[in-house]
């Protein structure tokens, strides 16, 4: 009697929620499984009046695409470099912020500011200050007019002036810039978790070290990371499905060519393909690029669980 | 009772079939009042007074019709928007478009052929009207490989060749008209000033498809096969560029990063004499007032250089407007006069050119008092608008269109990212050359 | 050796490993500071970067060597950008969007939340476990059918469409979750039997206790109404509904093309400024709120 009672009552207050999900999250995820399976399915052709044959021709046209295997890589190189370097940085702040009183508020302050602002603005700003103006790098005739504030930096120590996102520059130099400006992105976020998490250790297992006199990388390795790992598994894992959503940071920086002058299209993600696709009004295409990122994060999260599983500890 | 229903029923479609009775060929628009949606990307304080003027305008002749003129963003907002609310039908009446717009929107067959419109006895166009057009700007409505027609121009922009009056002056050079004389004129500006790369091309999807149209090698077609531009006239001129930029002679702004007016405008050791950019852009090219309050040299304008000077042929760029197919007959009639009325204005498209530095789509602003008063004014400092307009303007002759095509915007797209790639190559050029192009065929044909 | 020398000696040996542990730990907390001033270096220099290139001349911005400092400071770039962009009126809109989507937001979090924490149903983790997996989908999906629902249910250009679609979000029922779960279950049990009623003890007991939380969720969800970008450029964009970012890409973009940067940048500062204020007045609860959400994640 009680138990059916607390039934219906759950519904009733579940019931907002769900007639909200299912008319703006669940209809669309079946109306994306049904435009993938249309060949080469546009919203537009079918405001027309146009019908599509039923079949996975969606799919194989992603997968064969010639570049696919390119946005793959990408997604993937820039997940594993960006997560796990945002992440230990991001650690390292966070530690350092918890142990220090004077200035502690101004400097989280600080590290908050990039989580409020515009990221295609700051966007705009990071792709200026690594941006070269000039022609024929490399070459006798080599000029450059403005390196770019990065580029004054390194030579202020006497570097050489690297060609980051310029025509001719290479892969390396583009990933770097990607891989700086996602991670100083991403930065916050964790900062913010990671500090929550902090001040919600008991500090009795630091009186306890203390006593002990265990050196402080010792600390931080076998007692707050431990402590830590709900959090730790939490910023990863979201950090891992953020990363394979990668995109607008790679316009920010490269524009809608994504990619250098010389080699358009190079750093192309994922979900820039799925973009392509739908400016084109290629919807069925676009659905079926993101069913198959879908099943790329769904996998890739299940690991992680299973990993943090065996390592997190509570 | 069922009667009374089954009655009203009939009725009801009787009343609906006769508000749907206006044939757009022959009846014109019946005084009803009808709200018409307008969508633009006009700012400018001032541009937007001679809109809204020219509303009122209109407004004194049709009063039953409210013009609703929204700003919608850029042009690429406004593809992305239109192309989501003709999914649900809501897409305004009438909207700037450009031409590779038009072909995405006709996917769902959604826009208003112009054709029965223009030739309508009660609203169309008189011979006059029509020949008032600019005949290249009048021309790119029917470039959709049917026939027909299906966009008006609104204002429009084109290439030009801007340089530096006072160097070339001094140097007793002379401005090329032909892509030769750029090869000898580039020698010689790098012979005087080494450090200088003589020519600036802001756009490298318009320098490929121009040079197509003046070889009269194929680029594309409105029919199959779309993709015609991997040929041999192509790829040679491809690679006389390339040999260009290896000398130093010519950059574009993909290559150089940034826009190259930049460069042409600076007074610093590295300059371009020369650039090719949008004749809609011409206060970019004019260099900073120096400290004694006059420009450190005089702009020069001239018209693109050519392959074959007696077959001129250059790009003509800018808005036009479609109109929107709409249940209501009258809708599409309002929507047309009012389009009729912003193209064919003198008053209006003259002032509009005053305020935005774009050309005119029709000829007859040359009589408009004001418009000559402005031209008259035209020099290489403060009046360079009106002069980059003047040499626009004598042009008009050499427009092409390239066709449009479902499909099209992806080509121009393609040849861009090609023509940049292969500027830049420093080995095995021919073979990244054929590589390049066939990259930028593979990518159209998959895009389809 | 007496005993009184080898206690002095060890007496000796502890003074100087304090010492030396002194010594590590000033050198430590210097390095501490270090790492932490650098790092904030890096994470302001962009900052830096756009507030100085708001009050540059736009001749200043695009000049070949970047001034660190602007030879002329240009305020009138801001006054420009509140005007150009009619910023107060976009910040009405914004500010009631902001308002009523958070409310409503919250209020469906609440009750979503309690049935998930305290309430016995069937198949309630598998719904739970179907929720969170949703949050792994690319947005952009969603925008192409929603777009279809919202016009035909006629509510293009209004209020409404820019409040109801994202009232639900995981996300914050998440966050909630983990909150209540704190929340011992013997003073639900306690209040069952003195006859509360589950509405009543949600209201009077669990919303107070998880305020930190709801706190961090209002400023979330307000700062996501002011920086949400793509979906009401899309289904709101004329005069009377725009909200601020949209504002400010249409008041900036020239016919040409051509953006005047600084006054966009001093747009940017002007509209991220409350957001700043925000966050630095109300920092403590988002850490509270996060710091209690997470613990048993």
């Amino acid at each position: 009697m009680v138990e059916s009672k607390q039934q219906w009552k759950a519904w009733i207050y579940l019931a907002p929620a769900i007639v909200l999900l299912l008319i703006f999250t669940v209809w669309p995820i079946i109306n994306t499984v049904r435009m993938a399976l249309l060949e080469n399915y546009s919203g537009l052709k079918a405001a027309g009046g146009a019908t599509f044959n039923f079949g996975i021709g969606n799919f194989e046209k992603v997968i064969t695409y010639r570049r696919f295997v390119q946005c793959m890589k990408n997604t993937v190189l820039l997940c594993v470099f960006t997560v796990p370097i945002s992440t230990l940085l991001a650690l390292l702040i966070a530690v350092a912020l918890h142990s220090i009183k004077p200035l502690q508020k101004a400097l989280q302050t600080i590290f908050f500011l990039p989580y409020v602002t515009n990221s295609i603005a700051i966007g705009m700003v990071f792709a200026a200050m690594f941006n070269i103006v000039g022609s024929f790098f490399g070459t006798e005739n080599e000029l450059i007019v403005t390196a770019g504030i990065i580029n004054n930096v390194i030579e202020f120590f006497g570097g050489k002036a690297v060609n980051w996102i310029n025509y001719g520059s290479t892969y390396t130099a583009n990933m770097f810039v990607m891989i700086v400006y996602i991670v100083w992105n991403a930065l916050p976020f964790k900062i913010l978790i990671l500090l929550g998490g902090l001040t919600g250790i008991n500090k009795q297992y630091y009186e306890a070290a203390k006593v002990d006199s265990t050196p402080r990388a010792r600390v931080l390795w076998r007692i707050t990371v431990p402590l830590l790992s709900p959090m730790l598994a939490y910023v990863i894992i979201t950090g891992f499905i953020g990363g394979f959503k990668e995109y607008t940071s790679i316009v920010g920086i490269f524009g809608e060519r994504m990619g250098p002058a010389s080699d358009s299209g190079r750093m192309n993600t994922m979900v820039g393909f799925i973009y392509d696709s739908l400016s084109n009004n290629n919807q069925g295409r676009a659905s079926a690029a993101a069913l198959i990122l879908f099943g790329i994060i769904l996998i890739v999260t299940l690991i992680n669980l299973q990993v943090s599983k065996k390592r997190v500890h509570y | 009772m069922k009667k009374l229903i089954s009655m009203l029923l009939v009725l009801m479609m009787v009343l609906s079939c006769a508000s749907a009775l206006a044939d757009l060929t022959t009846d014109g628009y019946d005084g009803s009042a009808v709200t018409i949606t307008f969508y633009h990307i006009i700012n400018k304080d001032n541009q937007l007074e001679v809109l809204n003027n020219a509303i009122a305008e209109f407004n004194k002749e049709y009063p039953n019709i409210t013009v609703n003129a929204e700003n919608a963003g850029s042009y690429n907002d406004i593809l992305k928007r239109i192309s989501e609310e003709i999914n649900g039908g809501n897409q305004p009446n009438i909207t700037f478009c450009y031409a590779d717009h038009v072909a995405e929107y006709n996917k769902a067959g959604a826009v208003q052929t112009l054709d029965e419109l223009i030739n309508n006895p009660v609203v169309g166009l008189s011979d006059e009207q029509k020949a008032d057009f600019v005949e290249g700007y009048y021309n790119e409505g029917m470039s959709f490989g049917d026939g027909l027609m299906y966009t008006l121009p609104f204002y429009k922009s084109t290439e030009v060749l801007y340089y530096d009056a006072t160097f070339f002056a001094a140097n007793g050079l002379t401005v090329p008209t032909t892509w030769d004389e750029v090869e000898e004129v580039c020698a010689k500006i790098k012979e005087i000033d080494p450090k200088s790369i003589p020519l600036g091309y802001d756009s490298e999807g318009n320098w490929f498809i121009t040079m197509t149209e003046q070889y009269g090698s194929d680029y594309t077609s409105a029919t199959e096969p779309h993709y015609l531009f991997d040929n041999d006239t192509n790829k040679a001129f491809v690679k006389k560029f390339n040999e260009w930029y290896q000398k130093g002679y010519v950059t574009t702004a993909g290559l150089y990063g940034a826009y190259t007016s930049g460069l042409f405008t600076s007074t610093d050791e590295t300059r371009c004499y020369m650039c090719i950019g949008s004749s809609a852009g011409a206060t970019y090219q004019r260099p900073k007032k120096g400290d004694d309050g006059n420009y450190p040299f005089e702009v020069g304008i001239a018209t693109i250089p050519q392959v074959d000077p007696a077959n001129r042929k250059v790009i003509s760029q800018g808005p036009s407007v479609c109109i929107f197919k709409k249940s209501n007959p009258q809708e599409v009639l309002a929507s047309w006069l009012f389009v009729k009325y912003l193209t064919t204005n003198t008053d209006f498209q003259a002032n509009f050119g005053m305020q935005s530095g774009y050309m005119p789509a029709i000829k007859s602003v040359l009589n408009n008092a004001d418009f000559q008063a402005y031209l008259a004014k035209a020099d290489g400092g403060d009046n360079i608008a009106m002069l980059s307009m003047k040499v626009g303007m004598d042009q008009t002759d050499a427009y092409y269109t390239s066709p449009v095509f479902e499909g099209s915007s992806v080509a121009r797209n393609q040849v861009t990212a090609l023509m940049t790639k292969c500027l830049g190559l420093t080995e095995n050029v021919d073979a990244e050359i054929d590589a390049a192009f066939q990259d930028a065929i593979d990518e159209c044909e998959y895009a389809n | 050796m007496s005993q009184k020398s080898i206690d002095i000696m060890h007496a000796r040996d502890l003074r100087k490993t304090t010492l030396k542990q002194n010594i590590f730990k000033v050198l430590g907390l210097g390095g501490v500071y270090l790492f932490l001033f650098i790092m904030a270096l890096i994470v302001l220099f962009p900052f830096y970067w756009m507030l100085i290139s708001s009050v540059k001349s736009l001749t200043e911005y695009r000049a070949q060597v970047p001034t660190l400092w602007p030879r002329i400071i240009m305020l009138g770039n801001y006054v420009e950008a509140f005007t150009a962009a009619n910023l107060g009126r976009l910040f009405l809109n914004t500010l009631y969007v902001g308002l009523v989507s958070t409310l409503l937001s919250l209020f469906i979090t609440i009750i979503t939340t309690f049935a998930f924490a305290r309430l016995e149903f069937k198949g309630k983790n598998l719904l739970f476990g179907a929720l969170l997996a949703t949050m792994m989908i690319p947005g952009e999906l969603f925008t192409i059918t929603n777009y279809i629902t919202v016009s035909d249910f006629g509510w293009i250009n209004t209020y409404t469409v820019l409040i109801v679609p994202f009232l639900v979000s995981v996300f914050y029922i998440y966050l909630l979750r983990q909150n209540f779960m704190q929340i011992p279950s013997e003073l639900y049990l306690a209040a069952k039997v003195d006859g509360t009623s589950d509405w009543k003890y949600l209201w009077k007991v669990m919303v107070p206790l998880a305020l930190p939380t709801l706190i961090s969720i209002t400023i979330l969800k307000m700062m996501g109404s002011w920086n949400s970008y793509i979906w009401p450029r899309l289904v709101a964009n004329d005069e009377a509904h725009r909200l601020v970012t949209n504002g400010l890409r249409n008041a900036f973009t020239d016919t040409s093309g051509d953006v005047n940067y600084p006054v966009q940048m001093a747009a940017v500062a002007l509209v991220s400024a409350p957001l700043f204020l925000v966050f630095v007045f109300l920092r403590k609860y988002i850490m509270a709120g996060v710091s209690r959400s997470g613990i048993k994640g």
